[in-house]
């Protein structure tokens, strides 16, 4: 890499990975190589997207990119330079002027990247003065001048606020103004955007270009939404198992003919088929039946007497043909969460009807059997001490369903159904992956034997060829059982091909009744955010229900 | 705020209220009474001790005596020692002064040493100072305190350079207020050693992981990601989002003022509220142990409110509701 190459008068680049290879000590002595051989080189100005899907060593990454691996983590072999300069010849003090001021860093959790209990003003102001001598008065204009950079139309009610009193979206916000506030060279993005709703997802992604266009920001963007990299990158890098599988221009990548890549541009190319129209019998009845629900939560801030009513449902009226899938969508705080918890038994709604069969609840614990529900979070809905037959067999040993021997044959055939080797039942939950602890989730659900199955964004924390897989799966497992389900989403992914109804709610009420074909025409402004963030998001990538 | 206080506080009469009668019920339950002793003693005739458990009130019912207590606790008394024959507030008060002298200064001390420390600690977690300090922190925990007490007994025993009889010496107060304080202090000095010994490793582990927990955290990835210098990243912003647990546990220090040191005091001669409360409650006098037992639960109170108070003031996410 000598510059006297002459007539190459490439610039050095100011980032540059050669050769790199992180490992993490695992527990019981193993050594997990989360990164191998890894090249990279990031011009001023430029910006490189890193695609891949979870476990493809991205965040990883990005933070040896920093320096700032964890503990039990370590880079193996290469080097990472700075400006040509190796960052293993940094001193504390180099490393830190460089973290923040010269290559800044956003991670993946708007939520989990602020202290929560320091006013955002502090937290703000600490990034400048940990680069700058600034007097107070200075400090302040420059936090305010941030702020509505990012999109602070207020930028001192925002600097006088804790991280709790924001929503997602905006602390995403402030996440970016604490990288950006030094003016960095570079800008690393973990996964920015994927703890978002597709609303708030798009405005960031407009954020995040027009910010890279004004202040010429050379950027690394690691995601697994091919999507959004068609807007931002001038380069790609896929990563599979810590590898480089591809590289190159979003044009060059989506004519590659490698499968995993396509994989990653395309999910739903994984799913074929048409949008099928429900097979159950129309004069049977609707398995689930709701009318005018109604649910208020009353608050009471601690230490007043004060009390804040909050209308979560208002009048929702549904219903739910055996066998069908019905989509629920809307932005978060729509109510979308509450209805499913009132079906699902663990609320009790104010007022309404819930009839399963044309019969009212009556021994609760009856219906919640028939009734399951899959949560976003597989990783906090399950015990992670538990081995994976324990988990799946749970809701037998609760019925104390036949013997010990029966019930583990039975949980190991319902792994096997939702593709789960029937030889990891003795692993630990903990152990297992993001996706494939949600189909250990929709294996202890089926074990219930269910005949409605809720799903509360059971999707949205994987990345998409993994939802692409679930959706097959269940697909495949609807046609066998005559499940029916009860889907509830923020964004569109996949909808049209799962979906026979749609359902779009806005602040308590249902504000759009229509089909996944209709969705895209729709006039109800609700519904057209969710398909324009949708689109904006997926330009090239996935299907937006179109 | 204040109205919340308020209700505390009528949450805290409430709960004395009910500790005191549970206390003279559990007193009525157990066998024996301040007299029983003297019963066995034959020179002593049954119309004397009828006299005597008149005088003493040991020959009313229950609720009479209860009332009794009451009226008197009114006063400011809290009933009467039968074996002092003296007012028992008048007997508690100074003692319960002399058992602060020495659980204040201790538990001052022992949070200004183990939150630095802990929290230095938690920045070095894997490091061979964290082992050092691990190990030194379990050796200190396994320790009982009567062992730590008569260590120190020994080490005033084998120097000869640290006084072990009481607070002060007799003639101390004659030499001028200097000097007193300075014997006062010389005395305090091992029984204040040996309660921040007992209690410094518990401090010390909760803040080291506490503190370590999130450290872990990926805020603190982030803040480190922005280059923030280590120093603040460890205390102007690790400690504040690990203070809640920390608060609790100050409170709970609070609490055990009176009460904690106990041992140390019996063992040290010190002539705090552990000493008279163990021969109150050998010699069954009742209002005595009734009147200690009240006052470490108004500290339990007490203590319990200052942690809820300092919560409310630390975490904007209870101050400013969640």
């Amino acid at each position: 890499m000598t510059s006297g190459d002459l007539g190459l008068l490439k610039p050095e680049p100011l980032l540059r990975a050669s050769a790199l290879s992180v490992d993490y000590d695992a527990a019981g002595g193993d050594v997990v190589s989360a990164l191998r051989n890894l090249d990279l080189e990031i011009a001023d100005g430029e910006s490189v997207g890193v695609l891949g899907e979870s476990g493809s060593g991205k965040s990883s990454l990005a933070l040896a990119l920093l320096h700032l691996l964890p503990r039990n983590a370590r880079v193996a072999s290469g080097r990472v330079e700075y400006r040509g300069r190796s960052l293993a010849e940094f001193s504390a003090a180099q490393l830190r002027a460089m973290r923040g001021g010269e290559v800044a860093l956003i991670s993946q959790e708007p939520a989990l990247a602020l202290n929560p209990v320091l006013p955002l003003r502090r937290q703000l102001a600490d990034v400048l003065l940990a680069h700058h001598k600034l007097d107070r008065g200075a400090v302040s204009g420059r936090c305010n001048e941030m702020l509505r950079e990012v999109g602070f139309p207020d930028p001192e009610r925002i600097l006088r606020a804790y991280p709790h009193e924001l929503s997602g979206g905006q602390r995403q916000r402030v996440a970016i103004a604490q990288a950006l506030i030094c003016r960095p060279r570079l800008l690393i993005a973990d996964e920015p955007l994927s703890a978002l709703d597709t609303a708030t997802q798009a405005e960031i992604l407009e954020l995040l270009q027009r910010l890279k266009r004004d202040l010429r920001l050379a950027m690394l963007f690691i995601t697994h939404n091919a999507g959004t990299l068609a807007a931002l990158a001038d380069n790609i890098i896929v990563m599979r198992e810590g590898e480089v599988a591809a590289r190159g221009s979003m044009g060059k990548l989506q004519s590659s003919l490698d499968e995993y890549v396509q994989g990653m541009l395309f999910p739903e190319k994984n799913l074929s088929g048409e949008p099928r129209a429900s097979d159950q019998a129309a004069d049977e009845g609707p398995l689930l039946e709701v009318r005018d629900l109604n649910k208020k939560f009353v608050q009471q801030r601690m230490l007043s007497r004060k009390k804040f009513a909050v209308q979560s449902l208002i009048g929702i009226d549904l219903s739910l043909q055996r066998g069908s899938t019905v989509a629920v969508l809307g932005r978060s705080g729509s109510g979308k969460s509450t209805l499913a918890r009132c079906l699902a038994g663990f609320e009790t709604p104010d007022s309404g009807d819930i009839l399963f069969r044309g019969k009212p609840e009556e021994k609760k614990d009856g219906v919640r059997r028939r009734v399951q529900m899959i949560f976003q979070d597989a990783a906090t809905s399950i015990n992670p001490r538990f081995t994976a037959r324990q988990v799946v067999a749970e809701p037998l040993e609760i019925a104390r369903w036949e013997t010990d021997a029966e019930r583990t044959a039975l949980a190991l055939a319902l792994m096997e159904e939702v593709g789960l080797d029937p030889e990891w039942a003795l692993r630990l939950a903990g152990e297992f992956s993001g996706g494939q602890r949600q189909r250990l989730a929709l294996a202890r659900a089926l074990a219930a034997e269910p005949e409605l199955l809720i799903m509360d964004e059971a999707l949205s924390g994987l990345d998409m060829p993994l939802q692409a897989q679930m959706v097959r799966l269940l697909m495949d497992l609807q046609s066998r059982h005559g499940l029916t389900y009860l889907y509830i989403s923020h964004d569109l992914n996949f909808i049209s091909l799962f979906a026979q109804e749609v359902i779009v709610m806005e602040a308590g009420r249902i504000v759009e009744r229509t089909t996944p074909a209709k969705l895209a025409a729709s006039t109800n402004p609700a519904t057209r955010e969710l398909v324009e963030a949708s689109e904006r998001l997926h330009a090239p990538g996935v299907e937006a229900a179109v | 705020m204040i109205r919340y206080l308020a209700r505390r506080a009528a949450h805290g009469l409430l709960m004395l209220f009910g500790v005191s009668i549970l206390l003279f019920l559990l007193f009525q339950a157990a066998p024996g009474d301040f007299l029983s002793e003297a019963k066995l003693n034959s020179q002593i005739s049954p119309g004397t001790m009828a006299q005597l458990r008149a005088q003493y009130g040991l020959d009313q019912s229950l609720p009479i005596r209860y009332w009794q207590w009451a009226k008197s606790s009114v006063r400011g008394e809290f009933g009467y020692s039968f074996s002092y024959n003296a007012p028992a507030a008048s007997l508690l008060w100074p003692r319960a002064r002399n058992t602060l002298l020495l659980s204040v200064p201790a538990l001052i001390i022992s949070w200004l040493i183990a939150l630095p420390l802990g929290v230095l600690v938690a920045g070095w977690k894997g490091k061979w100072a964290d082992r050092l300090f691990s190990g030194g922190t379990s050796t200190l925990l396994a320790l009982p305190d009567v062992l730590i007490a008569l260590l120190a007994l020994l080490i005033a025993l084998k120097t000869g350079m640290f006084p072990v009889d009481g607070m002060t010496a007799i003639n101390a107060q004659d030499e001028g207020w200097w000097a007193w304080l300075r014997d006062l202090g010389w005395h305090m000095l091992l029984p204040v050693a040996a309660l921040v010994v007992g209690s410094l490793a518990i401090i010390l582990r909760h803040v080291r992981n506490s503190v370590g927990e999130v450290l872990e955290s990926s805020y603190m990835r982030a803040t480190e990601g922005h280059g923030l210098p280590r120093y603040k990243l460890l205390f102007g912003y690790a400690l504040p989002a690990a203070a809640n647990p920390l608060i609790s546990l100050f409170g709970l220090s609070v609490a055990v003022l009176l009460s904690g040191s106990l041992l140390i005091e019996v063992v040290m001669s010190w002539p705090g509220i552990g000493p008279l409360l163990l021969e109150a409650i050998l010699a069954r006098d009742l209002f005595l142990v009734i009147g200690a037992v009240m006052l470490s639960t108004v500290f339990l109170i007490v203590g319990n409110l200052l942690g809820d108070v300092l919560l409310y003031a630390f975490d904007p996410r209870i101050r400013r509701g969640l």
